[in-house]
C-alpha cells in the first residue's frame, strides 16, 4: 500500500514537472496581443504591416491620437502601433521583434484591415492566403478594406467610448444588426467566397473621416431631401471626435476590388442575402411630397428564391419579406389606417423595389453575384462537376431578375393617429 | 495458457468501439473524404456504415461458429497453424500501424491548433504514458472508462454543434450528388475501414458474455457511430462549402472557433478539447490494447504487462519517426483507409468460408 502511494507520488510530481512547464505557457505580460492587423502594399518590400496592441500601461485617459512621435509607431489611449515594411506577413512579425520586446500573439486579432490600394490591384489572393493558414489568428476575425491607407487607419483608431478598443471593435461589427448600413464579413467569410464558384466576394468597408463633407457654413437646409444611406464611405457629413467609420461595401471580382456599394446599398445587400436584421428608413411622404416619414423597418421573413434556367440564362424570382413601425409622418396626415396604410405601404414598397432593382443592376452588368443567388441555383444540378460547367459567375451576366418586396405595417408607435397643428386663422 | 481480459457488458462494449470508430471524425479524415467525393461525405459514411455492418455480419457468423474463442484462435483453426499466424500478424500489425497513425495525426493536429511550441516528443510522450497505463489496467478498465466517458464527451460535441447552428447553410447540401454517385458509392464502400475497429470484438469476443452480446455489441456500435460520424459530417457540409472543407485540417475544431455569439459567448472550443483529449485516448488504448492482445495470443504468452512496456516504447519510436501531418494525412490515414477493410473484413470472411469448407466449428450455439 506505501509502495503505491509512494509510485503515485513520484508519477504526479513527475507529470506536474513536464506539464508544468509546458513549453506553450506564457506569462500574461510576456507577450503582446495585436487586436488590429493593418496589411497596405509596402513601399521598400511587398507587404507594409501594421499591428496595433494594448500598450500595457495605464490609459491617460481622454484625447486621441499619436503620442510616440515617431514615424514607425505611437501610443495613444493605452495602445500602441507599430508599421514596418517586410517581404512576407511572417518575416515582417519577426523583424517587429526588433522593436518590440515582447513576442506579438494574433490570437486576439479580432479586425485585420485591408488598403482600398491593395484590394483594388487584383493580387488580394496572395494576401489573404498567409493569413487563413496561420495557427493563431482566428476565422472568425472581421476584414474589411479601408479607403486610403490601412496604416492611416490604424493611427486614429482609439477607443472613444470607454478605454477598451477590442469591446469597441467588436461592438462595431455588430453594427450591421442595428443599422445595415455596414456588413460583417470574417476571414473565413471572404476566403470561402474568394474560392467560391456560387458568386463572388464583398468585405465591409472602414474609412477615416477627416470631417470635411461637414459644412460648418453655408445655405441651410431647405426642403431637399437625401437618404442617409446614399452617402458614400468617408463622404458623412458628420464631426466630433471619432474619426474612423464603417459604412458600406466593397465588392469584389475574385480578389480585385472593382466597386463600391453606398449604406443604403449594402441595406438592400443584406436584404437579399437574408442578412438584413433591421434599420431606420425614410421615404418621401406620398400625399406631401416636400415631407418625409420614417419608418423602423425590420426583416419579416426568410427572402423566397426561386431560380429557373431557359435558353438565355438563369432567371430569377426574389420576394423580399419585411415589417415595420411608423416612426414619424411629418406632414402629420393619418396614414396609420386604409386607404392611407396601404398607400404608405405600396410607396415604401416601391421605393425599396426601385433601389434593389438599380443595386442588382449595378452588379449584375459586371457579372458580380453578391447576393448569393449562386447558392441557391446550385440546387437544381445534380453533381458538382455540372455545377462548375455551368460557370454561374459567367452567366449571371445574362440573368433576369424579378424582385418583389412584400412590407407589412405591425405598430404605428406610441400614436395611434396622426392630426394636423391647429393654426391660427390666416396661417397656412 | 490464456490471458485474463476480465469481463464486461454491452454498454461497456459499445462504448469502447464506438469511441473507437468515431473520434477519427476530429481530425483529418473528413477533409480527405471531402476532397474525393465533395459535399455529400454526410450519406457516404452511411454506405460505409452499412457496408461496416455487412462486414460485421461475416464476423459475427464466424465467432458463432466458434463461441468463446477470439479470432486468434479462429484464424489457427480454421485456416491452419501457420496461415493462421501469418493472418494474426497481420491483423496485429494493422492494429499497430492503426494506433500509432492515429497518435501521430492526434499530435500534429494538436501541434497545429492548441500546442503550437510543444515538441513532438512531449505530447507523444504524454499519451503514449496514457495508452501504457490504461493498458497495463487492462480491457475492462479500458471499457469501464470508455463507459464512463461516453455521455460527457457525447454532450461536449452535441454542445458544440448546437452552437455552431447559426454558421449552418442548408444551400452548402447542393449539387447533392457531390462528384457522382459511383464515386459516393466506392469511396463509401472502400472507407468502410473507417468502421474497421469493429475487429476490437472479434478480438475480445471471450470478454462479452456468449455471443449475442457480440451481436448485440457490434451491432449497436456501428449503428450508433454511423449516425454520429454521418450528423457531424453533415454539420461539417452545412458550415464549409466543399472546396473548402477539403482544405481545413480539422473540420470540428475548425467548427469550434467560428461560434461566436458576441463578446460573452465566444472561444468555446475549450469545450471540444475536452472530447478532443479524451476520445482519442480511449480509442487509441482499445486499439492498441487489442495489438497486445492479438501479439500475446499469437506467441502465447499469459502475462501482457511486458509486452505493453516493450510495445509502448516501439509505438513511442513509431510515432516519432512519421512526424510531418501532410504525410500521415495523405498517405498513413488514406492507406488505412483504402486498405483497411482488409484486415478487419476480409480476413474473417476467409476464415469463416475456408473454415465452412473444412467444416470446422460448430453450425449454431449461443
Amino acid at each position: 500500500m506505501c509502495k503505491r502511494i509512494l509510485s503515485a507520488i513520484v508519477i504526479i510530481a513527475l507529470f506536474s514537472a513536464v506539464l508544468g512547464g509546458c513549453q506553450d505557457a506564457n506569462e500574461i505580460d510576456a507577450v503582446v496581443r495585436v487586436l488590429v492587423i493593418g496589411i497596405d502594399k509596402g513601399v521598400t518590400d511587398k507587404w507594409r504591416l501594421t499591428v496595433q496592441f494594448s500598450s500595457m500601461k495605464e490609459t491617460p485617459g481622454g484625447g486621441g491620437g499619436e503620442e510616440g512621435g515617431s514615424t514607425g509607431g505611437g501610443t495613444g489611449n493605452g495602445y500602441s502601433h507599430v508599421t514596418i515594411d517586410a517581404p512576407s506577413f511572417f518575416e515582417g512579425i519577426d523583424m517587429l521583434g526588433s522593436s518590440i520586446s515582447r513576442k506579438l500573439f494574433f490570437t486576439h486579432a479580432g479586425t485585420i484591415i485591408i488598403s482600398e490600394r491593395l484590394a483594388r490591384e487584383g493580387i488580394l489572393g496572395d494576401f489573404i492566403a498567409p493569413l487563413i493558414r496561420y495557427k493563431q489568428i482566428r476565422e472568425s476575425a472581421q476584414l474589411y478594406v479601408v479607403k486610403g491607407e490601412a496604416m492611416d487607419f490604424i493611427v486614429e483608431n482609439q477607443p472613444t467610448i470607454g478605454n477598451t478598443l477590442s469591446k469597441s471593435l467588436e461592438l462595431a461589427a455588430k453594427q450591421p444588426d442595428n443599422t445595415g448600413y455596414t456588413i460583417s464579413v470574417t476571414l473565413n467569410d471572404f476566403y470561402s467566397a474568394l474560392k467560391s464558384t456560387h458568386g463572388q466576394p464583398i468585405m465591409a468597408i472602414a474609412a477615416v473621416n477627416d470631417f470635411k463633407n461637414f459644412k460648418r457654413d453655408g445655405p441651410r437646409w431647405k426642403n431637399e431631401f437625401k437618404k442617409g444611406g446614399e452617402y458614400k464611405p468617408e463622404d458623412l457629413p458628420r464631426h466630433g471626435e471619432n474619426k474612423i467609420e464603417f459604412w458600406g461595401t466593397a465588392v469584389f471580382n475574385r480578389d480585385k476590388m472593382v466597386d463600391e456599394l453606398t449604406g443604403g446599398e449594402n441595406r438592400l445587400l443584406l436584404m437579399a442575402r437574408n442578412e438584413f436584421k433591421r434599420g431606420f428608413f425614410t421615404i418621401r411622404d406620398p400625399k406631401s411630397p416636400d415631407r418625409i416619414i420614417a419608418m423602423d423597418v425590420l426583416k419579416d421573413k426568410n427572402p423566397k428564391i426561386k431560380i429557373s434556367f431557359d435558353e438565355d440564362g438563369p432567371v430569377i424570382d426574389i420576394t423580399i419579406f419585411l415589417k415595420g413601425d411608423i416612426l414619424s409622418i411629418q406632414s402629420r396626415i393619418h396614414y396609420e389606417e386604409d386607404p392611407l396604410l396601404s398607400t404608405l405601404v405600396t410607396a415604401l414598397e416601391k421605393d425599396i423595389k426601385d433601389d434593389l432593382d438599380r443595386l442588382i443592376n449595378k452588379c449584375k452588368n459586371q457579372g458580380l453575384d453578391v447576393f448569393r443567388f449562386g447558392e441557391s441555383a446550385a440546387k437544381y444540378f445534380a453533381t458538382i462537376e455540372e455545377w462548375e460547367k455551368y460557370y454561374w459567375n459567367d452567366k449571371f451576366k445574362d440573368a433576369k431578375i424579378n424582385t418583389k418586396v412584400d412590407f407589412s405595417m405591425r405598430r404605428t408607435g406610441t400614436r395611434l393617429r396622426s392630426s394636423p397643428i391647429p393654426r391660427l386663422k390666416g396661417e397656412e | 495458457m490464456t490471458m485474463e481480459e476480465g469481463k464486461f457488458g454491452v454498454q461497456e462494449a459499445v462504448s469502447l468501439v464506438a469511441t473507437a470508430i468515431s473520434f477519427k471524425v476530429f481530425f483529418t479524415s473528413p477533409s480527405l473524404a471531402a476532397d474525393l467525393v465533395g459535399n455529400n461525405i454526410w450519406y457516404m459514411t452511411l454506405i460505409s456504415a452499412s457496408t461496416a455492418i455487412l462486414g460485421f455480419t461475416f464476423i459475427y457468423l464466424l465467432l458463432r461458429r466458434f463461441p468463446d474463442q477470439d479470432i486468434t484462435a479462429i484464424f489457427s483453426e480454421t485456416l491452419g497453424k501457420p496461415i493462421g499466424f501469418i493472418c494474426s500478424a497481420f491483423l496485429c500489425l494493422y492494429l499497430f500501424y492503426a494506433a500509432s497513425s492515429s497518435i501521430t495525426e492526434f499530435t500534429e493536429v494538436m501541434r497545429d491548433y492548441i500546442y503550437l511550441l510543444t515538441p513532438s516528443s512531449i505530447i507523444i510522450g504524454i499519451f503514449v504514458v496514457a495508452v501504457m497505463t490504461l493498458c497495463l489496467l487492462g480491457l475492462e478498465s479500458i471499457a469501464r472508462l470508455a463507459r464512463f466517458l461516453i455521455f460527457p464527451m457525447l454532450f461536449g460535441v452535441l454542445l458544440v454543434l448546437v452552437l455552431g447552428f447559426k454558421n449552418f447553410h442548408i444551400n452548402r447540401l447542393f449539387p447533392i450528388l457531390g462528384h457522382g454517385t459511383l464515386k459516393t458509392l466506392t469511396n463509401g464502400i472502400t472507407r468502410s475501414s473507417a468502421y474497421g475497429e469493429i475487429v476490437i470484438l472479434a478480438v475480445v469476443a471471450p470478454s462479452l458474455q456468449g455471443i449475442a452480446f457480440v451481436k448485440k455489441a457490434g451491432y449497436t456500435s456501428l449503428i450508433l457511430s454511423g449516425l454520429f460520424i454521418s450528423m457531424l459530417l453533415l454539420t461539417f457540409a452545412l458550415t464549409y462549402p466543399y472546396y473548402v472543407a477539403r482544405e481545413i485540417t480539422s473540420l470540428m475544431y475548425g467548427m469550434a472557433t467560428l461560434i461566436d455569439y458576441g463578446r460573452f459567448l465566444q472561444r468555446v472550443e475549450p469545450l471540444f478539447l475536452f472530447v478532443w483529449f479524451l476520445s482519442p485516448l480511449i480509442g487509441i488504448s482499445g486499439v492498441f490494447y487489442c495489438f497486445i492482445s492479438v501479439y500475446c495470443k499469437m506467441f502465447k504468452i499469459s502475462d501482457s504487462r511486458p509486452i505493453v512496456v516493450g510495445s509502448s516504447i516501439v509505438l513511442f519510436a513509431v510515432c516519432l519517426f512519421q512526424s510531418d501531418l501532410g504525410a500521415i494525412a495523405s498517405a498513413t490515414i488514406q492507406s488505412i483507409r483504402n486498405f483497411g477493410w482488409i484486415p478487419a473484413f476480409a480476413l474473417p470472411i476467409l476464415a469463416l468460408v475456408i473454415g465452412g469448407l473444412r467444416k470446422k466449428g460448430t453450425k449454431y450455439h449461443v
